[in-house]
């Protein structure tokens, strides 16, 4: 067995208060009331393992926290089916990797054995599109999906003037928008599109509430991916910022820009009017 | 399996045991709990957590079994009746 690094006496023993002696004991008594019974006995010996699972993770990513922590490895805490100590290491996912107890993770009764995470982007197939809550570059990347709600230009119309006649009309997607690799401002043409479309490649932006949620593992790897996805998914709405620049800066040259780029796979470099053809 | 032997009989013959899981999980709550389980005892605990999971399967199917037999008159009172 492996050593934890506890507060230790002199003599290398960890030091156990007498309360948390006393949470221990009166869990093993619990146990020992149904201890004959094996089917206790298997929920038992799984629940110590994938505590010991936890701990395992706890301290690989946080050995830090865990000699400072003083919390219980016996008494059960907020989900009452881990211990106070598995209760906190769940906290710092949350506070210092991505956000795992927002959402649908608030019941006490619950077993996070394994997690879903909340979606990021905005649900495309049930949700009513609240404009004033979204960024005008996203929006604009909305009018692709609404064709046929004019309230998108008219936002813009009355917003920065666009003038929609004089722009290319939509087609279908050009199969090259899709591309792995774009110039730099064709780059964020195709992010943005991607963003919209729910097809980054990041769970947090991919995902919607309207699909059966994915689960994920508590393994080292899948932390550490998602932490990096969450950071990547941030990324990906801080890149807005600069496309809001744009539409302010000329938002006509930006939507004949799009639109081009959403028709042919390029961004156009000349603004003329194009006919239906 | 001899195909004479009672059902009575075959439940004789069957070896008596504690159910794994029952012992490892005395022996894991009595463990100090900050004392990180070596990845040969994790092997260890799932394979025994799935002989016992089994076991306890194979019970419940041979007691629903017992239970769909149907009763039939001996002719003689057993011990104890």
């Amino acid at each position: 067995m492996t050593g934890l690094r506890l507060a230790t006496a002199e003599n290398g023993k960890p030091i156990f208060g007498f309360g948390e002696r006393l949470v221990r004991s009166l869990e093993y008594l619990r146990f020992k009331a149904k201890s004959h019974n094996a089917l206790y006995a298997c929920e038992t010996v799984s629940r110590v393992v994938s505590e010991q699972h936890k701990y395992r993770l706890y301290i690989e990513m946080f050995p830090k926290d865990w000699e400072r922590s003083t919390k219980s490895l016996h008494r059960a805490g907020y989900f009452k089916a881990y211990s106070e100590r598995t209760n906190e290491f769940f906290q710092l996912v949350n506070d210092k990797c991505f956000p795992l107890l927002e959402y649908w993770h608030d019941d006490p009764e619950l077993e996070l054995e394994r997690f879903a995470i909340p979606p990021m982007n905005f649900d495309l197939c049930c949700e009513e599109v609240d404009f004033a809550h979204l960024r005008d570059s996203y929006l604009a990347g909305l009018m692709f999906y609404f064709l046929e709600d004019d309230e998108i230009w008219n936002y813009f119309s009355e917003k920065y003037a666009v003038d929609k006649e004089s722009l290319p009309p939509i087609k279908v997607a050009h199969q090259n928008i899709w591309k792995e690799k774009h110039g730099a401002k064709a780059r964020s043409f195709s992010d943005l599109i991607r963003l919209v479309d729910h097809s980054t490649g990041n769970p947090w932006l991919d995902i919607t509430n309207c699909q059966y949620p994915d689960l994920f593992e508590w393994d080292k790897e899948t932390v550490d991916w998602l932490t990096e996805a969450y950071k990547a998914a941030n990324q990906y709405f801080k890149n807005l910022e600069q496309l809001d620049r744009r539409i302010e800066e000329d938002a006509q040259t930006f939507f004949y820009e799009l639109i081009s780029f959403w028709n042919t796979g390029k961004v156009g470099s000349e603004r003329h009017k194009v006919s239906d053809e | 399996m001899q195909p004479d032997e009672s059902p009575l009989e075959l439940l004789r013959a069957e070896n008596e045991q504690i159910n794994p899981a029952i012992i490892l999980a005395d022996r894991l709550m009595r463990r100090d709990a900050a004392e990180l389980l070596s990845v040969e005892e994790v092997n260890e605990a799932e394979n025994i957590l799935a002989v016992g999971t089994q076991e306890i399967e194979v019970i419940e199917s041979h007691r629903k079994a017992f239970q769909k037999s149907p009763t039939s008159a001996i002719d003689y009172v057993p011990i104890g009746f």
